[in-house]
């Protein structure tokens, strides 16, 4: 009891006192220290804040009445379900803030790191706030701290101008998010003086099944947005890229699951569940989020952008997990339904270290390089060695390789769309083979795009003199990466342990009923129910390590013969150049042709010939761009569309104070008229 | 349509296979022999045109037409040196080839037989002393055996090939 109500206040108090000495330190150095420090005991007291929930099983409660009394006062509360999500925001803080100390020193003289620190905490504050939050006041405020926080730090290079863009997107897209949610929760909310989520959930009682549609929808355009769902993604890779590596490691590994987390409390713990159609609903968002984000993954040759499609992907497949788990929940299946749950925690949480890995280990390469180009890299697996390793764990588990994390949470997911057919109803069974089909191309998509996404960085030779010229990261920044590469390996191979963490993590979520005989005593293997399926991580990993182990002592000691080493058979060529090697564009090219109706691509080939003859070839130019019809078709007209009211609104602006005289008394007589009207 | 009515109009346009002839095959049969005690296998052959003016190769060529027909004795060329026992060097080695001649013999797994053929590959021929050769192509790479005529015919080829394993006195590949 004591370590909890020690460590929620030691929680807070690390990030609120990171970001106030961050802000006074004495010099640039000393603000990244103590950014770091604050962010450490942070995360340090949050994963235990978590443990003990998690382990208790009981909410651990601090109000503070005194704040803002009339909407609630500041309430956390912080139940399973709340303690698993602040146990990934802390897993990720955790790294990213020691990774920060080094990676912010590019920093030092070009934008103000006493600023950055502060909003660096402000954003680990809000994040975490958010898990914890009991009352709808809580949330919002901690919802809107994150936001804003996290649009100063996309800012950080805010002397780019496509940071600027990408900030421009980020902020409108995520206050778009918050104009969807407020009436969410007011809907939601039975009394202007109840907004507690217990009181919530009373009020979700009474509502009419079409304003729990209505709720549903908004919870899910709005979380969706900050969860970066397709079409609402947009922002996702402009603002990852433009952010430093770790803030883009915080936003895509963790931030983004804020956004599931919503979803799960009020259209599942607040709201009971729904009929089939949320499902159903959750299940083509998914399902076209996974497969339209690995696609646009592919054609990217910049490095974090590529991550952040990724983001998209692995999003979707959350989101398939909920659907097909609240679809089978709709139909009374609830412990076929646990898995799909269980399935989107766990991938919840295996995307948070992953992702965080993959872009701290891109940061690394960025740090070095200078450049987010993966033309331009190559060969850094011989210059930096280690990040080359935490790349390729990273990429490994992202696509779904046995033993790590990524791969038994999309067995996972696999496992509860195919238990989809104890659905009575066939129209409804029959979409599922769709999401597993969709689900199967995207996981092969990705693991396409991580073949080229480290094969293009780091193998080969260095196509640029950046590349050439690479040192391997500072250490702090490898260790932070290490972190997270042993969490994608323990979480993979201790799966059949963390998965009936999970189920007693959805025991806590109202509107789930989860089967008692699915949380057995944690063993070598993870069952679905029904015999559709087991799997044992530890065995399969015992396995590899063995195929290992057998080669490795088979070559050099069973087989003994002298080993001449010689240069790769290169068909006797005599010198190999990088513009020989094989390009990110190239390896990408046979897919742009299958998928040429989505991506619509434009090519613009130019070949400048010598004045006296065409045969002399001087220069070839050749540019090929992807064209985002999605901004074209969706987003653009609502731009225009804002532009046109602001430039009708401008008029109104004139400059003479006796005409915004005139607005002021007629905005008044209007006021005293409606209240005269409607009394 | 049109091309069966072809097929029906032309009928067959090959020559009949003539008699078989004795001595190749009596020398496939010792070659055979000789590669099973060597390898227990076939022979794999990589053959490499250091600048040759491609009668050498034409001739190479020949041992796999259905007179010769090498492959029945267990010998074939092979795509890359990596495959190879043995390679078939012709023609004097050019400027060009130089490198890649020697990255060839260093491709190829030991044990090795290189086998040189045609005079040009000896003393670079109506090629010497030009600009453009390096020399021949033992100044090069090691050659075990060299195979005279210009160009060789198939038969000399095959007897050059079968002198080279029988001079060898290398056990079959354990003992290297």
């Amino acid at each position: 009891m004591m370590a909890g109500s020690v460590a929620l206040p030691l929680m807070l108090g690390g990030y609120v006192g990171g970001a106030c000495l961050a802000l006074v330190a004495p010099s640039s150095r000393a603000a990244r220290y103590i950014t770091a420090l604050g962010a450490i005991v942070g995360s340090v007291a949050a994963l235990a804040v978590a443990a003990r929930v998690l382990v208790t099983a009981q909410p651990l409660v601090l109000t503070v009445p005194n704040v803002l009394a009339a909407a609630g006062g500041l309430v956390l509360s912080v139940d399973p379900l709340g303690a698993f999500f602040l146990a990934v925001v802390a897993l990720g803080s955790l790294p990213a803030a020691i990774y920060g100390v080094s990676y912010t020193a590019a920093y030092e003289g070009r934008s103000s790191l006493q600023f950055f620190g502060l909003m660096f905490n402000v954003f680990l504050l809000g994040m975490s706030v958010v898990a914890c939050a009991g009352n709808i006041f809580t949330f919002v405020l901690a919802w809107e701290l994150m936001s804003l926080a996290s649009y100063f730090l996309v800012m950080t290079e805010a002397d780019v101008v496509e940071t600027r863009e990408a900030g421009l997107w980020y902020i409108a897209m995520t206050q778009f998010s918050l104009v969807t949610l407020l009436p969410m929760f007011l809907l939601l909310a039975p009394g202007a003086e109840r907004t507690a989520f217990a009181d919530l959930r009373v009020g979700a009682a009474h509502l009419t099944p079409q304003l729990r549609g209505i709720v549903f929808l908004l919870a899910v355009v709005g979380f969706g947005s900050k969860a970066g769902v397709v079409p609402l993604h947009v922002w996702l890779p402009r603002a990852h890229p433009a952010a430093p590596s770790h803030v883009s490691a915080l936003m895509s590994g963790v931030m983004i699951k804020l956004g599931i987390y919503g979803v799960i409390r009020v259209a599942f713990d607040l709201m009971n569940g729904g009929p089939p159609w949320w499902g159903g609903l959750l299940l083509v968002v998914g399902s076209v989020s996974a497969l339209l984000g690995v696609l646009y993954a592919l054609m990217e040759h910049d490095l974090k952008r590529l991550l952040a499609y990724h983001s998209v992907e692995n999003i979707g497949i959350i989101i398939i997990g909920l659907g097909a788990g609240a679809i089978l929940h709709s139909y009374g299946l609830q412990t076929l339904a646990t898995i799909g749950f269980a399935a989107a925690l766990y991938h919840t949480l295996n995307h948070a270290c992953f992702k965080g890995l993959l872009f701290l280990a891109a940061g690394n390469v960025v740090h070095r390089t200078h450049t987010r180009n993966m033309e331009e890299m190559g060969g850094l697996i011989k210059q930096m060695p280690q990040t080359a390793l935490l790349f390729l764990i990273g990429s490994a588990a992202i696509a779904a390789l046995p033993p790590l994390n990524g791969f038994a949470s999309e067995w996972m997911v696999f496992q509860a769309l195919l238990a989809g057919t104890s659905i009575p109803r066939p129209e409804v069974a029959l979409g599922f083979p769709v999401a597993v089909g969709m689900l199967a191309l995207a996981s092969g998509l990705a693991a396409a795009c991580f073949v080229k996404a480290f094969g293009i960085s780091f193998l080969a030779m260095p196509r640029s003199a950046h590349a050439a010229d690479a040192r391997e990261a500072p250490a702090s920044m490898r260790v932070a990466a290490w972190m997270l590469a042993g969490a994608c390996i323990l979480l993979g191979v201790g799966a059949s342990v963390v998965v009936p963490a999970l189920y007693r993590v959805l025991e806590s979520v109202g509107g789930l009923v989860v089967d008692p005989q699915l949380a057995p005593a944690p063993g070598l293997w993870i069952e679905a129910p029904r015999a559709l399926g087991h799997l044992s991580p530890v065995l399969i990993a015992a396995l590899l390590a063995s195929i290992v182990l057998v080669t490795v002592v088979t070559v050099h000691r069973v087989h003994r013969r002298p080993l001449r080493l010689s240069d790769t058979w290169g068909c006797g060529r005599i010198a190999q150049t990088p513009r020989m090697e094989y390009t990110a564009s190239a390896f990408a090219e046979p897919l742009r042709r299958v998928f040429a109706e989505l991506y619509r691509p434009t090519q613009d080939l130019t070949v400048s010939v010598h004045p006296d003859s065409p045969h002399f070839v001087q220069s070839i130019t050749f540019t090929s761009e992807v064209r985002p019809w999605f901004e074209e078709v969706l987003y653009d007209p609502i731009v225009r569309a804002g532009r046109l009211i602001g430039v009708g609104v401008r008029r109104l602006q004139t400059g003479s104070v006796h005409l915004y005289l005139v607005y002021v008394v007629a905005a008044l007589m209007a006021a005293l008229a409606s209240v005269w009207w409607w009394p | 349509m049109q091309l069966f009515s072809k097929i029906w109009r032309v009928g067959l346009v090959t020559e009949p296979v003539g008699p078989t002839d004795v001595e190749a095959v009596e020398i496939g049969r010792a070659l055979d022999q000789r590669i099973k005690t060597l390898f227990g296998r076939a022979l794999a052959i990589r053959e490499v045109d250091a600048g040759s003016c491609n009668g050498c190769e034409l001739e190479i060529t020949g041992l796999t037409n259905p007179i010769y027909d090498m492959e029945r004795f267990g010998m074939h060329f092979v795509a890359s040196p990596r495959h190879a026992d043995m390679l078939l060097v012709t023609g004097p080695v050019t400027r060009n080839m130089e490198i890649p001649l020697r990255k060839t013999y260093d491709a190829t797994p030991d044990p090795k037989f290189v086998v040189s053929v045609g005079d040009c590959a000896k003393s670079c021929g109506v090629f010497a002393d030009s600009y453009a050769v390096v020399g021949p192509v033992a100044s090069v790479i090691p050659v075990d055996v060299h195979i005279a005529g210009c160009p060789p015919e198939p038969l000399d080829i095959l007897r050059g090939i079968l002198h080279a394993l029988d001079r060898s006195d290398r056990q079959p590949q354990a003992t290297r």
